[in-house]
């Protein structure tokens, strides 16, 4: 029952996130829908001991391997690949980085394009991830909801009428959907109305995180909006209101976009875009919260076309190889954070294909 | 009218009787003031929410004597206590949501903001009913809800009779 992610090239232009397309792809990187489900007749995970844990994965990797799914799977134990293969997974939003470190029996099923990840035996039971590029919530939706079908026709589920979808935790309960959308503001963030646009999310109870970086501190100007209420709302109505306030978002930071590269902004815009180049071209060291920054400027340079020659999916692609799991899997060693550092600055050049 | 016989200034509007097997052996009266210092009367108690008679009408549920126990008892699925479940917020198995109900009811109307379930069902998807006492119980427990915010006391504990009885069939058979 074991794959692993196979080696060299080509899985780099796999992934969801990294394609650049999608609607609204200059914006909003990634749409993900998450759904959480437990199997009827096994403990929740604060009470599943290790020996019902094993049985539960091993039963539900049976059942999802029957013939009909319409996914092609690749299941992968986490215990049968290293430390650095797991934060790779964790860095390619496969897993979370608790699946990671968990200590109990557990498993992911992959599928070949990495657009669907399920997790066993994480807080919940299952946790099915669908990933689409840009802002692509009906179709992520639908196609979780067709999985979701699948599943449910080939494991028993808990839940309830009252309850819907029984989940260890009472944030999950009912529809157990999180749908969450990845955008890139630097806009808001340069124009320092990040807040503001943020609060307008939060009032209608979706939740706003920086992607990247630990706290409430989003580096690399990356967030991610998702719902926070899963109980008494449909899942047409969540999706309804991520759309709602992800639309908004998108359209406010295209506004202050245009407002930055007017008039007098315009030349300190600029100057931010290019200064960022350049260290990329030239620095030596590159801390990731450096890299991090400089990525999304030029990120931004490329979508307003204020740079070219680029290409916004290998933006995305250093964006990823820039974290220390893949740059380390990359260089095909343990890599201390000093050495990463000078690592990292060699390998964003590489990726962006630029010759000092 | 009378004037508090602690005070002897305000109005009365308590009046404690003095009860001995049954036969009024004394009385005092005293201002709403007075009897609440005096630890006679409650303070004056804020309208409940319709969420909180459901649940101290849900919390009879299961015969009075096992009132005290749910509260105090792990659950019988999973063995999880309410110390657990308070401490972790995380609940051990399916059968936590009904141990654990009178406690649940309002976190999820604080996280949530509703108490139940809209949208997707696997007895829609599946084609493959739920048994018919749970979807009895919910709909029963739906209807009390919806007795208690319409303030029809009278249905809401005939109501919770109906539920007692339904829920006492279910443990006699499991």
């Amino acid at each position: 029952m074991t794959g692993k992610p196979k080696d060299g090239e080509p899985e780099y232009q796999a992934g969801a996130w990294l394609r650049g397309d999608g609607p609204e792809s200059d914006i909003a990187l990634c749409t993900r829908v998450r759904l959480a489900r437990n199997v009827q007749g096994y403990h929740f995970s604060p009470r599943l001991d290790d020996t019902e844990a094993r049985e539960l994965r091993d039963f539900v990797i049976d059942r999802l391997q029957k013939p009909g799914l319409s996914e092609k799977l690749t299941i992968i134990d986490l215990d049968s690949i290293d430390e650095l293969e797991r934060s790779v997974l964790v860095e390619r939003h496969l897993i979370s980085r608790e699946l990671a470190a968990s200590k109990r029996p557990r498993a992911v099923a992959i599928d070949a394009d990495e657009s669907v990840a399920i997790m066993l035996n994480e807080e919940d039971h299952l946790r099915m991830q669908v990933f689409a590029s840009g802002l692509e919530l009906d179709g992520a939706w639908q196609r979780a909801e067709r999985l979701d079908d699948c599943l449910i026709q080939r494991v028993p589920i808990a839940w309830s009428e009252e309850f819907g979808f029984e989940t260890s935790c009472p944030t999950n309960i009912g529809t157990g959907l999180r749908l969450s959308v990845m955008l890139h503001l630097p806009g808001l963030v340069w124009s320092e109305d990040v807040e503001r646009a943020t609060n307008v999310a939060q009032k209608i109870h979706l939740a706003v995180r920086g992607l990247y970086g630990e706290g409430s501190r989003a580096l690399g100007d990356f967030y991610q909006v998702s719902n926070q209420i899963t109980l008494g709302r449909d899942e047409k109505e969540i999706l309804g209101d991520v759309r709602l306030a992800v639309g908004r978002l998108v359209k406010w930071e295209r506004e202050v976009r245009e407002a930055l590269l007017r008039g007098g902004a315009r030349v300190k815009t600029l100057d931010r875009i290019h200064r960022a180049l350049g260290t990329i071209e030239r620095a030596q060291i590159l801390t990731s919260e450096e890299s991090l920054g400089c990525l999304s400027a030029l990120r931004f340079g490329i979508e307003e076309d204020v740079l070219t020659g680029f290409r916004v999916a290998d933006v995305n692609k250093a964006l990823l190889m820039s974290q220390p799991g893949h740059l380390q899997r990359h260089s095909r060693q343990v890599l201390g954070p000093e050495e990463r550092d000078q690592r990292r600055a060699q390998l964003l050049r590489e990726v962006l294909k630029i010759e000092v | 009218m009378q004037y508090c016989s602690a005070c002897q200034t305000a109005i009365a509007s308590v009046v404690i009787l003095d009860l001995n097997q049954g036969a009024v052996t004394g009385s005092q009266h005293l201002c709403p003031a007075c009897a609440e210092q005096l630890g006679v009367a409650q303070p004056k108690t804020p309208t409940k929410f319709s969420a909180e008679i459901l649940e101290d009408l849900l919390g009879g549920l299961k015969s009075s004597g096992q009132t005290a126990r749910q509260r105090t008892e792990a659950c019988p699925g999973c063995g999880m206590t309410p110390q657990d479940f308070r401490a972790k917020g995380r609940l051990g198995c399916p059968r936590c949501y009904d141990t654990f109900r009178a406690d649940l009811l309002p976190l999820l109307q604080r996280i949530h903001e509703a108490q139940s379930h809209r949208g997707r069902l696997p007895g829609r998807i599946a084609e493959a009913p739920p048994p018919v006492d749970d979807r009895n119980l919910a709909a029963l427990r739906k209807k009390l809800e919806d007795a208690v915010r319409g303030e029809r006391y009278e249905d809401a504990a005939r109501l919770r009779d109906e539920l007692r009885r339904l829920e006492r069939g279910e443990e006699t058979r499991s």
